[in-house]
C-alpha cells in the first residue's frame, strides 16, 4: 500500500464522514460562487449595454452622474451633428417603469428615435419590425422581457398609466440587461415623463473612432456648444456612472459577505472533521508515525475533500444561477453565465480555507503526547 | 543506534514519577526498575496501581514529570525524535486494539511501515508474512469490524511487528478476550520471546498468565510491590503458525 493510497482509502471508505465533510464545503463554495457570479454577472451585463453599442462618446447635463436624472435640450442634438467628425448622433431618454406582471422589479425603458442609430442597431426576431416614425403607441421588447411577460408580436401591453400599447417587435440583445428592457418611441416616452423636448442624453459615434486625437478633438468641440455639457468617452463614463459605481458596490459587499460566510462555513467544516480524529493521530503518533507524516495526511485528506466539494458546489451554484435566472420576477436581472474567474476563485478559497481549517486542528493534535491522544473521546 | 548492546539492560529507569494530569496524584512514584535484553516482563496490580503508566512511560508514549527512563543505556530525555525510537525499536499492542477501521487486516499492518523503507510491493509481502506468522493470513482483506477480537489482536499484534522490533510493550493485550483467544495471544508472545529473542513487557490481570512470564512486577498505588525473578518457568513455546 502507497502512503497515497492510504490517504484515498481513508476518503473513500468513510463515506459519511467525507460526504458530510464535502456538501459542507459543497455549500459553502456554491454560496461563493452563486452570489459572487451572479452579481458580478449583472454588473458585466450592465457594461455591456453601454459597450456593445459601439458608442464612442456620451453627452450629458454636467455633474448628474445617473442617466435618469440628466436634463438636456433635444434641439442640442441638430448642433451636435454638425460638429466635424460626428458620423451620428442618438438621443435617448431612459426610464424605469414597473409592471404588475414582474412584482416590484423595475423594468428599464428607452426612448430612442425611429432614425436613431441604436434604434437600427436591434436586432429584430423574424416576425416582428423596427418601429418607425409614423407608429403611435407600439413598443418593441427585449426577448427575455417578452418571455417573462409571455407575449408575442401583435400582442398588446398596458403601460404608463394603462395606455395600452402594440407590440411591434421583440428584439435579441447579448447582454441580459438589453435582453430584459423595452425600447419606444423618444417623442412617447417624453410626453408620458412629462418631460417634451428633452433628453437623457446623446449617444455620439464617431468618424475615426480608433484616432484618440481625433476622439479628444471632438470631445473638446462638442463641450464647447454649451457650459452645462460633460462629454465623457463610453469607456471612462462606464466606469463612473452613479448605477454601475452602485451596482460594482453591490457585487462587492454580496461577495465579501457570501466569501465570509463560505470560508467559516468551510473551516467550521473542516477543523470539527480533523478534532474528531484526534484519538485515530494518538494511535498513528503511538506506533511510530512523525508528526508532519500525520499533518501530511490531514493536509493531502482535506485537499481531495475540498476539491471534491469545490467541483459539486460549482456545478450547484451554476445549476442555482439558471433556476434563478428562469424565474419570471427577476427576469433581464440575473444572468445564468458564470465567469470563469469566479469559479476559479471558488476553488482557490476552498483549497486554502480547507488547508487552513485541517491545519490547525492537525498540527495540534500531533503536538500532543500519544496518550493524551488516546485518552481523547 | 551506534551504543547498541552497551548497556545489559534495555529499559532502565531511575526514580521515575508521573503525576496524573490534575497534578495532585502519583500514578507512578520513585520508580527504579530495569529491563534486561531478551526478558520477558508481566507487570501486575491493580486498577489505578500506575501499571500502564509505567509502561507509557517505558515506551516513549509519556513523559514523566520527574525521573529518567533509559534506552539502551540513552536517556529518553536525550531523543530529539521519541517517534523515530517508537517505530524503529518498539511495537505496541493495545487492550482495545487501536486498528484503523477503515483498513483491512493486511493495510492496517502496513500502516506503521509507511516510515521505515520499504518499497510498497515490499511492505504488502512483509504484511502478507506477518499474518501468516500471528495465524490470520486467511483474514488478510477483511474488515476489523468482521473479525473476532481475537483475531483482531492477532492482526494488532502482526501491526507491532511491522518494522522488526527489539521490544514488545502490550497493555493487557488479552484484557478484552476470551480465555481461548487469550491462551493464544500468549502462545505467540511466547513464541516471540523464546523463538525470536524478542523482549516482552506485558500488563495482566490474569494471574496464571502473568505466572508465565520470566519475571513478574507487582504495583500497587504507584509502587513497585515486589518483583520475582524465576528463570526456571517453563514458558511453553507453540510453533507457527497459531491456530484461532
Amino acid at each position: 500500500m502507497r502512503f497515497w493510497t492510504f490517504v484515498l482509502k481513508n476518503v473513500v471508505r468513510r463515506r459519511v464522514r467525507s460526504s458530510l465533510t464535502i456538501v459542507g464545503m459543497a455549500v459553502a463554495v456554491g454560496a461563493v460562487v452563486a452570489l459572487v457570479g451572479i452579481s458580478s454577472g449583472f454588473e458585466q451585463s450592465f457594461m455591456a449595454v453601454y459597450q456593445r453599442q459601439k458608442v464612442d462618446l456620451l453627452v450629458q447635463q454636467r455633474g448628474v452622474k445617473q442617466r435618469l436624472t440628466g436634463v438636456l435640450d433635444a434641439k442640442l442634438g441638430d448642433r451636435i451633428a454638425k460638429v466635424p467628425g460626428v458620423k451620428q448622433v442618438n438621443s435617448g431618454l431612459v426610464d424605469f417603469t414597473s409592471m404588475d406582471e414582474l412584482g416590484p422589479v423595475g423594468v428599464m425603458v428607452q426612448g430612442w428615435e425611429a432614425d436613431a442609430p441604436l434604434m437600427k442597431g436591434l436586432e429584430i426576431l423574424p416576425g416582428g419590425r423596427h418601429l418607425t416614425a409614423t407608429d403611435k403607441h407600439c413598443v418593441v421588447l427585449g426577448q427575455r422581457l417578452a418571455d417573462s411577460l409571455d407575449k408575442h408580436v401583435g400582442d398588446k401591453l398596458s403601460l404608463f398609466d394603462n395606455v395600452t400599447y402594440t407590440i411591434a417587435g421583440i428584439f435579441k440583445s447579448p447582454t441580459v440587461y438589453e435582453n430584459g428592457s423595452m425600447v419606444v418611441l423618444l417623442a412617447d416616452l417624453q410626453r408620458f415623463m412629462g418631460r417634451e423636448g428633452q433628453v437623457s442624453g446623446f449617444a455620439i459615434i464617431i468618424d475615426h473612432p480608433d484616432d484618440k486625437t481625433e476622439i479628444e478633438r471632438v470631445r473638446q468641440d462638442i463641450a464647447a456648444l454649451g457650459k452645462n455639457l460633460e462629454v465623457t468617452p463610453t469607456a471612462e463614463f462606464v466606469n463612473s456612472t452613479l448605477e454601475i459605481r452602485f451596482i460594482h458596490a453591490m457585487a462587492w459587499v454580496t461577495s465579501a459577505v457570501a466569501l465570509v460566510i463560505g470560508a467559516v462555513g468551510m473551516l467550521n467544516t473542516m477543523v470539527m472533521s480533523v478534532f474528531e480524529r484526534t484519538r485515530e493521530i494518538g494511535i498513528l503518533r503511538a506506533i511510530g508515525w512523525g508528526r508532519w507524516r500525520v499533518v501530511r495526511m490531514i493536509l493531502m485528506e482535506s485537499i481531495l475533500l475540498s476539491l471534491i466539494g469545490g467541483i459539486l458546489g460549482t456545478a450547484g451554484a451554476m445549476l442555482l444561477a439558471r433556476v434563478l435566472a428562469a424565474q419570471p420576477s427577476v427576469a433581464g436581472m440575473v444572468d445564468s453565465y458564470i465567469a470563469p474567474w469566479v469559479i476559479l476563485q471558488g476553488f482557490l478559497i476552498a483549497l486554502c480555507v480547507g488547508l487552513l481549517g485541517a491545519a490547525y486542528p492537525a498540527y495540534r493534535g500531533a503536538q500532543l503526547l500519544p496518550t493524551e491522544a488516546l485518552r481523547h473521546e | 543506534m551506534n551504543n547498541h548492546g552497551r548497556d545489559p539492560f534495555l529499559f532502565r529507569t531511575e526514580h521515575l514519577s508521573k503525576l496524573y494530569p490534575d497534578g495532585q496524584v502519583h500514578a507512578v512514584e520513585d520508580v527504579t526498575i530495569s529491563v534486561r535484553r531478551g526478558e520477558y516482563v508481566a507487570i501486575m496490580g491493580p486498577s489505578g496501581s500506575g501499571k500502564s503508566t509505567l509502561l507509557n512511560l517505558l515506551g516513549a508514549l509519556d513523559k514523566p514529570t520527574s525521573g529518567e527512563v533509559y534506552f539502551d543505556g540513552q536517556p529518553l530525555s536525550t531523543f530529539q525524535r521519541l517517534d523515530r525510537l517508537r517505530v524503529e525499536k518498539f511495537g505496541f499492542v493495545f487492550q482495545s486494539f487501536h486498528l484503523l477501521p477503515i483498513l483491512t487486516s493486511l493495510e492496517n499492518v502496513q500502516v506503521p511501515m509507511f516510515e521505515g523503507r520499504l518499497s510498497a510491493p515490499a511492505r504488502a509481502r512483509k504484511a502478507k508474512e506477518l499474518l501468516e506468522l500471528v495465524g490470520m493470513n486467511h483474514r488478510g482483506n477483511h474488515l476489523p469490524q468482521k473479525l473476532s477480537v481475537g483475531e483482531r489482536q492477532r492482526v494488532a499484534i502482526a501491526r507491532s511487528l511491522a518494522n522488526d522490533p527489539i521490544a514488545l510493550l502490550a497493555d493487557e493485550p488479552t484484557g478484552n478476550l476470551d480465555s481461548v483467544s487469550a491462551e493464544g495471544i500468549f502462545d505467540l508472545f511466547a513464541y516471540l520471546h523464546r523463538e525470536q529473542g524478542m523482549t516482552i513487557v506485558l500488563i495482566t490481570h490474569d494471574e496464571e498468565f502473568g505466572q508465565r512470564a520470566q519475571r513478574t512486577i507487582r504495583m500497587q498505588d504507584g509502587h513497585v510491590k515486589s518483583d520475582v525473578f524465576c528463570e526456571r518457568r517453563r514458558i511453553r513455546t507453540p510453533m507457527p503458525p497459531f491456530a484461532v
